[in-house]
């Protein structure tokens, strides 16, 4: 048991570690500027406060570290890549990169753009303004270009921009050495360096890290969308989740247990028969489609059948009293709970049903009803027991099913819950609330299997995992 | 002696099939659900002559057309329409003679005087019976019937692609594990070496190497080149061991267990909640096209048919007829090939048709949430009803489609089921 429980523990941490890095992978390959889309409104007062300001937010949202413990690229890309801060820098840059090759001169070219801007931010306002303007916007763009035509055209603006007698003499020097700078770019590419691959260690300071270690101390990190931290707003959204789970669970297991016993004991009567085809409907309907339906039908007056609300909890104010709370919000959940639990129960019901009519074939209920015990006692003392093994294990099986179940569930009823905040969060691209999701989720599946089989032991005692894991 | 052999195999399979053939046909509901499923296949088939805004033959100034099959080869960029009819509306055309699909809409076409959610049973603007928007209209005014015809064609195809490509590397990682088992799978150390090598350099040439192609190309083509990358470096390293060992300098063998790594690899993948990670993973690639909702669904849902085939082989591994292949010399690929897999097949079945029927619902979901978006699917139908609770028939047609569809599947699967393992039905 002991063995079992390592083993599996050991699963457990390598199947945390394989989706953490999909989930890491996918979040940093996902387009958009992580400390863009933090800060929203932008940001007053000159270049150099922007900057800082730039600066801070990124290493609040740890941005500005490598990636991973170790970079394995090809040659032509250096190391040092994440010390550039800007996202549309580095992306500018990388590309240039992947076209050229020659990092050591793409520098250079950099450092030249850099230089021009510092200039033209220091020359007197009293030059020609529309000059200086065009200058100015043709420098800043070559920081995003990297298509040689868009570069290409953004030179000859600079060059005609310099036609202007005060500005040439005020920047030309520096103007040439920008173009020049480019010129060796394209005239000495290295493309072979992308063929030789090359393998850096960044240590344990590194976005991933960080990240990781931080998600088992209950830091997530920062939402993009409502810049709150991450765990407040997954807090306040999982108990609506939690609640419909925990009500759909209760109502799955005290309605299909019996159900399920029922058709047992009452094997291939009418009702059985219908009840069990029934059953396999129930099981076979779509939730979503249900769900369609009971809102189209059931909170509309259009069929004059408007008996449940449409969307959301019911409004409640500060002074309504516990009672009037609770029935405005069973009221509401009446539909969503119904929605959840319908296919669960049906297949916990098939599941309760076949697992009794096994048991009923034993030998020792034979034995049991032998010696004379009453139907009762045989039905739920003996047989009950022993078929209830395979649900138990269903709780946890069932459980992450739930959770997805709840998604669209808590979409169609507009119910604030985890999976209403998944997609939420997809749609306003706000990556680290719908990662960190993904990676609860994969934690609570995994726990719930290894709950599964716990369960399954404790109540079987004749079940082996020494054997078993073999 | 092996054409003998053969014969006789073949026979004792062939009662195999009769006997389950049999078994399967006492199924009523099992049998009426392939029924169905053959029309399902044929709808998704034909579907552009069911339901075709352009006429399936006409006759325009004396000349005479086909333009349902001319688009196939326009599409392909065979062929041209004309110019004067290259943009025309095909409904105001002056024809000599027509025959239109049976429902002469294409899923996209937008009825403008049928728009604004034209009941079947309600008053409709259209010139004749012919016209009439049989399942009704959607706000735009498309042919709800027509979208019905298309959603049929996308349930299919999502069940036959993702099922496909789960199939391959079910059957792949499967026969790994059940034919070789934690000791049957001896490599030499070189080949070992060479493959463990191969990894990280496959990666780099397919992925790393090709920097500007990544960022300039198109996803899909560049995706797969890669892959082809990835494939070529392996082949050639084990073309390197291969030509070692025949050269006998490729070091002591070793037993590698598979079935313990495939059987954890399977573990692993089964503990990841596959809703949340497709979502995701759609969520980012900008392309909303259907087509990479039917690969990921195929790389996830893999595991049940690798199982399925492991045991299979684990049975048919100890079979006689295997150790007879093996006695004769026949090399460990092609008895596994040749002969295991084969007969390891059709238990398959079932999970296939139970993995298509998740598939199918999985795909519906995900245009119901507007995830996916492009064709018109049964899903994306449903979704458009939220809007208007009055028209009933955005939300109970689709719906019952795919439920139909799912559930035919499951009982073909139940039924296939049943027929293998006659002792179990309950």
């Amino acid at each position: 048991m002991q063995k079992y429980l390592l083993k599996r523990f050991w699963i457990l941490l390598l199947t945390l570690f394989a989706v953490s890095l999909f989930a890491f992978a996918l979040s940093k390959m996902a387009p958009g500027d992580p400390v863009e889309q933090f800060e929203d409104v932008p940001i007053q007062g000159s270049k150099a406060q922007r900057l800082r300001s730039y600066k801070r937010t990124a290493q609040k949202l740890g941005v500005d570290k490598p990636l991973f413990y170790f970079q394995f690229s090809s040659a032509a890309y250096p190391d040092t890549l994440y010390r550039i801060t800007n996202y549309y820098e580095r992306e500018t840059i990388k590309r240039l990169i992947a076209r050229y090759g020659n990092w050591e001169l793409i520098q250079n070219y950099w450092h030249e753009i850099h230089e021009m801007e510092r200039k033209i931010e220091k020359l007197p306002d009293s030059l020609d303004r529309n000059a200086l303007i065009k200058l100015r916007q043709n420098t800043t763009d070559l920081f995003v270009f990297h298509k040689p035509g868009k570069i290409n055209k953004a030179f000859r603006n600079i060059h005609t921009a310099l036609e202007n007698e005060a500005l040439y003499s005020a920047i030309h020097q520096d103007s040439e050495r920008l173009a020049n700078a480019y010129q060796r770019v394209v005239n000495e590419p290295s493309k072979y360096k992308h063929y030789v691959p090359k393998f850096a260690w960044h240590g344990l300071d590194n976005q991933y890290h960080i990240w990781f270690s931080n998600f088992f101390t209950g830091n997530f990190g920062y939402s993009y969308e409502s810049n709150q931290k991450i765990e407040t707003k997954i807090w306040s959204h999982l108990r609506w989740t939690l609640l419909l789970n925990v009500l759909a669970l209760f109502i799955i297991f005290s309605i299909s247990i019996p159900i399920g016993v029922y058709g047992a004991v009452h094997q291939d009567s009418w009702l059985d028969h219908w009840g069990s085809l029934g059953l396999f409907i129930l099981y076979s309907l779509p939730s979503f489609w249900i769900a369609t339906l009971l809102i189209i039908f059931f909170t509309t007056p259009e069929y004059g059948m408007d008996w449940f609300p449409t969307h959301g909890l019911g409004d409640i104010s500060e002074d309504d009293s516990f009672w009037d709370i609770f029935w405005m919000r069973a009221y509401h959940l009446v539909l969503p709970v119904f929605c959840m639990s319908y296919a669960s129960l049906a297949f916990v019901s098939r599941q309760m049903r076949g697992g009794m009519i096994d048991v009923f074939q034993q030998d020792y209920i034979r034995t049991a009803r032998a010696k004379g015990l009453a139907e009762q006692l045989v039905i739920w003392k003996h047989s009950f027991r022993n078929a209830l093994f395979p649900i138990i294990t269903l709780v946890a099986s069932i459980f992450p099913g739930l959770l997805a179940g709840s998604l669209v569930i808590e979409v169609i009823f507009s119910i604030p819950g985890m999976g209403k905040l998944t997609i939420d969060s997809i749609y306003a691209r706000d990556w680290p609330v719908v990662y960190t999701i993904l990676m609860f989720s994969a934690l609570m599946t995994m726990i719930g299997i290894l709950v599964a089989d716990l369960l399954y032991a404790w109540a079987d005692p004749r079940v082996s995992f020494a054997k078993k894991s073999k | 002696m092996f054409k003998r052999k053969k014969h006789i195999e073949s026979l004792e399979s062939n009662a195999y099939w009769a006997r389950v053939s049999r078994e399967f046909k006492k199924n009523r509901l099992a049998v009426w659900s392939l029924r169905i499923l053959y029309v399902l296949l044929f709808i998704a088939i034909f579907a552009d002559f069911i339901a075709n805004e352009k006429p399936i033959y006409c006759k325009v100034e004396g000349q005479t057309y086909f333009p349902v099959i001319k688009s196939y080869g326009v599409q392909l960029g065979l062929d041209e329409w004309p110019k004067d009819l290259a943009m025309a509306d095909w409904y105001k055309l002056d024809y000599g003679a027509v025959l239109w699909a049976p429902i002469p809409y294409s899923a996209k076409t937008i009825d403008f005087k049928n728009n604004h959610y034209r009941s079947p049973f309600g008053p409709q603007r259209v010139e004749s019976n012919k016209f009439w928007h049989w399942l009704g209209t959607d706000e735009l005014g498309h042919d709800i019937a027509a979208g019905m015809i298309s959603g049929t064609r996308t349930a299919m195809l999502v069940g036959i692609i993702a099922m496909s490509i789960a199939t391959i590397l079910g059957i792949f990682f499967g026969a790994l594990a059940g034919f070789w088992g934690d000791d049957r799978f001896k490599v030499s150390r070189l080949r070992l070496y060479l493959n463990i090598l191969a990894i990280p350099l496959g990666i780099f040439y397919g992925f790393k190497a090709r920097p500007l192609a990544w960022y300039e190309g198109s996803f899909g083509s560049e995706l797969f080149k890669s892959i082809g990358i990835v494939f070529f470096v392996f082949l050639l390293f084990n073309g390197i061991a291969f030509l070692l060992e025949r050269a006998k300098r490729s070091g002591k063998m070793i037993t590698i267990p598979v079935d313990l790594l495939v059987m954890r690899f399977i573990e692993i993948m089964n503990s990841i909640p596959a809703l949340l990670l497709l979502l995701s993973i759609v969520a980012i690639i900008n392309d909303q096209s259907i087509i990479y909702v039917m690969i990921i669904i195929g790389f996830i849902r893999w595991t049940g048919i690798a199982r399925f085939i492991r045991s299979e082989l684990l049975r048919v591994r100890r079979l006689e007829y295997i150790e007879a292949a093996e006695a004769l010399g026949l090399s460990k690929w092609k008895t596994l090939f040749r002969h295991a897999i084969p007969n390891a097949l059709t238990p398959v079945l079932i999970s296939i048709s139970f993995g298509i029927a998740g598939a199918i619902l999985l795909e519906a979901f995900f245009s119901f949430l507007g995830i996916t978006d492009g064709d018109v699917t049964w899903g994306s139908i449903l979704k458009t009803a939220r809007r208007y609770p009055s028209a009933w028939w955005l939300a109970v047609l689709p719906g019952a489609a795919i439920f139909m569809t799912v559930t035919i599947f499951n009982l073909i699967g139940d039924g296939l089921s049943n027929a293998m393992n006659p002792k179990k039905v309950k």
